[in-house]
């Protein structure tokens, strides 16, 4: 993927831009808001991580110009500002995620790639098969071998975001956003509960187990070998 | 408010007490004054008239004593003067007395002259000395009191209606001077329940009189602003503290990231996870003094709580269960209050995250939710070991663990949240430690 990265603490910078790039993207540095939307409007990204703050001009106004000039390219906002509100106020700016400071950067690598395949996948397919496992988000119904799996409508959604995003590192708060929809600070791993569940449920009729655990950053479905 | 109002009371009883003596102090003067001491003189000018009347018995016989009482009779004097003679043999020799005793006792007595004067009936008292004289013959010898009677009487009188009427009027003002002292020593203390709740801005209100308790106000008010500001100072320095630390840790933590995959990797890790530990007490710090310092907008929105608390009694059931808890719910449905819904699920989670790490195995935890009038009770009760009393009031105190919670994880900043969120929601949190640890929160309820 291409990569936008505009972030004026340079050592920060260096960091994202590195771990990015061992992942296989081409990662350009701006480091403040003058120059991130000059690049951004001469040239075509994948994904933009976007500082909040920046010199010049704000990550917000960035965002805007961008928007207004009918740019849809996915945006990551890094904000230093964790409030519900402030991400928010981001979202509605026409940011794609928020990621606030300081984060890890297994959650941001995580995060970028999922914002890139939600645009080269626009289209998601009706169904969803890894191996003998069978989704169907439609008729929310699970099946494995031809069985069919019971599960709660959260652990459904649990194994649909993940489907939705096989190949790829889904990171526990991203899971709390978009499975439970509410923004909030875990004080502990209870997730990890609801996943452990749901893998009872889905191991029960197979060998092989569907949802890796990915340490220190998330959960992941492989990619079914097409 | 128990002490105060028997303050009042009792000053109300001792102004009573003050009132009644002075009082009966004013009425036993006036009784000694008009009526002791002039009763006193008319006994001793009857004495005084007596031994006179004596002399001339001595001298002049029985007959001279007559003539002597007639003369006495006759004349005008400001007390008209009463008298009767008997013989031996109990026959009035002279007399204006229209009545007397026929039985014989020496001493003082009252006796009733009806006396025909100026044409009219008139009853009249009089007080008479009753004496035998060395020939056998009985004297009595008296003058009107009628005048000292009637004194008496009326004073009595007066006695009789004004003390019922002082001791209502006393009580009335003193009913009124507790009273005026109550709103005020009330309002004093309305001030400090709202700093105690929380509210430092609170102050108490001035009558402007400029008396005894506008400046015990102006006093306080003035003690208050300082503390607001040492606190707001306090507050201000940790706060910024916490946001110098923010920047560092977080390179430490990418920088740490970085040699993650290296040989050293254990030590590694454990540094990092250590720098995570930090970040998250520093972010938790901010949050809540951001919350606190109402530099946290609050959105405010009609929130679904009956379905809010039904996901977080879901997001915890896998937790409980995984414990061998029992989580139960008893939520009323659609509840609806006002507020943030992040940060209301947020607090929930934090209850209940509480609940199921003090619980014991095989212990129970609910979580209830009721309409209580214009506000919604929402209780999470646990069979933990609850807390020890001297412990309750600082359960949302930054950083403070209970002893016993060590083996716990948690950085003692849960509850501390739950607090600042409860507060920016007009509500407060109650601390009960009966069987287990029992949290009552009350938010209004929306207007639906």
């Amino acid at each position: 993927m291409h990569i936008l990265l505009v972030e004026d603490d340079e050592r920060i910078s260096g960091f994202i831009a590195r771990a990015l790039r061992e992942e296989g993207h081409v990662v350009d540095v701006a480091a403040d808001g003058k120059t991130g939307l000059t690049r951004a409007a001469s040239e075509s990204y994948d994904v933009i991580v976007l500082d909040r703050m920046l010199p010049l001009l704000d990550g917000l106004k960035v965002l805007q110009a961008l928007r207004a000039m009918d740019d849809h390219t996915p945006v990551l906002i890094l904000s230093a500002l964790g409030d519900s509100d402030e991400r928010v106020r981001g979202l509605r700016a026409g940011g794609d995620d928020y990621l606030a400071k300081p984060f890890a950067l297994d959650e941001l690598v995580a995060r970028v790639e999922v914002l890139g395949r939600r645009r080269s996948q626009l289209a998601l397919p009706a169904r969803l098969a890894f191996g003998d496992v069978v989704i169907d988000p439609v008729a929310r119904v699970v099946s494995r071998g031809g069985k069919r799996i019971e599960l709660t409508n959260r652990e459904f959604r649990i194994l649909e975001y993940l489907a939705r995003n096989a190949g790829r590192v889904v990171t526990r708060s991203m899971l709390l956003e978009h499975v439970w929809d509410y923004n909030f600070d875990p004080q502990t791993n209870i997730i990890d509960q609801h996943v452990s569940r749901l893998r009872q449920k889905l191991d029960r009729l197979g060998s092989e187990p569907l949802i890796e655990t990915v340490r220190g950053a998330g959960y992941s479905i492989r990619q079914p070998a097409s | 408010m128990t002490l105060l109002r028997s303050l009042s009371f009792r000053l109300v009883v001792l102004y009573l007490a003050v009132f009644a003596a002075s009082a009966a102090t004013i009425g036993g003067f006036l009784y000694w004054v008009e009526i002791a001491q002039p009763l006193a003189e008319v006994r001793s000018g009857i004495r005084a008239e007596a031994e006179a009347l004596d002399e001339v018995y001595r001298r002049e016989g029985p007959g001279g004593l007559a003539a002597a009482l007639e003369r006495r009779a006759a004349r005008n004097a400001p007390r008209a003067p009463y008298h009767a003679l008997l013989d031996a043999s109990g026959e009035a020799v002279t007399a204006n007395l229209p009545s007397w005793p026929g039985t014989f006792v020496p001493g003082w007595k009252r006796i009733e002259a009806d006396v025909a004067r100026e044409g009219d009936e008139d009853e009249y008292e009089a007080l008479v000395l009753d004496r035998r004289l060395p020939g056998g013959e009985r004297l009595l010898l008296g003058r009107d009191v009628d005048d000292i009677d009637e004194l008496q009487e009326r004073v009595g009188d007066t006695m009789l209606w004004i003390v019922p009427a002082l001791l209502i009027l006393g009580t009335l003002g003193g009913a009124l001077m507790s009273r005026v002292i109550g709103k005020r020593l009330e309002a004093i203390s309305d001030a400090a329940l709202a700093v105690i709740d929380g509210d430092l801005s609170s102050r108490i209100e001035m009558r402007g009189a400029s008396d005894d308790f506008d400046r015990l106000a102006a006093t306080l008010n003035l003690m208050l602003e300082r503390l607001e500001r040492s606190l707001e100072a306090v507050r201000r320095v940790s706060d910024s503290v916490a946001h110098e630390l923010r920047t560092p840790v977080a390179r430490l933590q990418t920088t740490l990231a970085e040699f993650r995959d290296r040989p050293e990797r254990e030590g590694i890790s454990e540094a990092l996870a250590e720098a995570r530990r930090l970040q998250a007490a520093i972010d938790a710090v901010l949050r809540i003094s951001r919350i606190e310092a109402g530099r946290h907008e609050i959105v405010r929105r009609p929130v679904p709580l009956s379905e809010l608390l039904g996901d977080v009694a879901e997001y915890y059931q896998p937790e409980a269960e995984a414990r061998d808890q029992v989580l139960e719910t008893d939520i009323a449905p659609a509840l609806t209050v006002e507020g943030d819904r992040d940060l209301l699920f947020q607090g929930f989670a934090n209850l209940l995250d509480n609940a199921v790490k003090f619980t014991p195995s095989g212990g129970r935890i609910a979580l209830s939710a009721a309409a209580e009038g214009a506000l919604v009770r929402i209780e999470v009760r646990d069979s933990g070991p609850g807390i020890a009393p001297e412990y309750l009031g600082r359960m949302t105190e930054r950083f403070f663990r209970a002893p016993g919670a060590e083996g716990v994880g948690g950085l003692g900043l849960g509850l501390s949240l739950v607090a600042a969120i409860a507060g920016a929601h007009g509500s407060r949190l109650a601390f009960a430690s009966d069987a287990g640890l029992r949290v009552t929160w009350r938010l209004p309820r929306a207007n639906a």
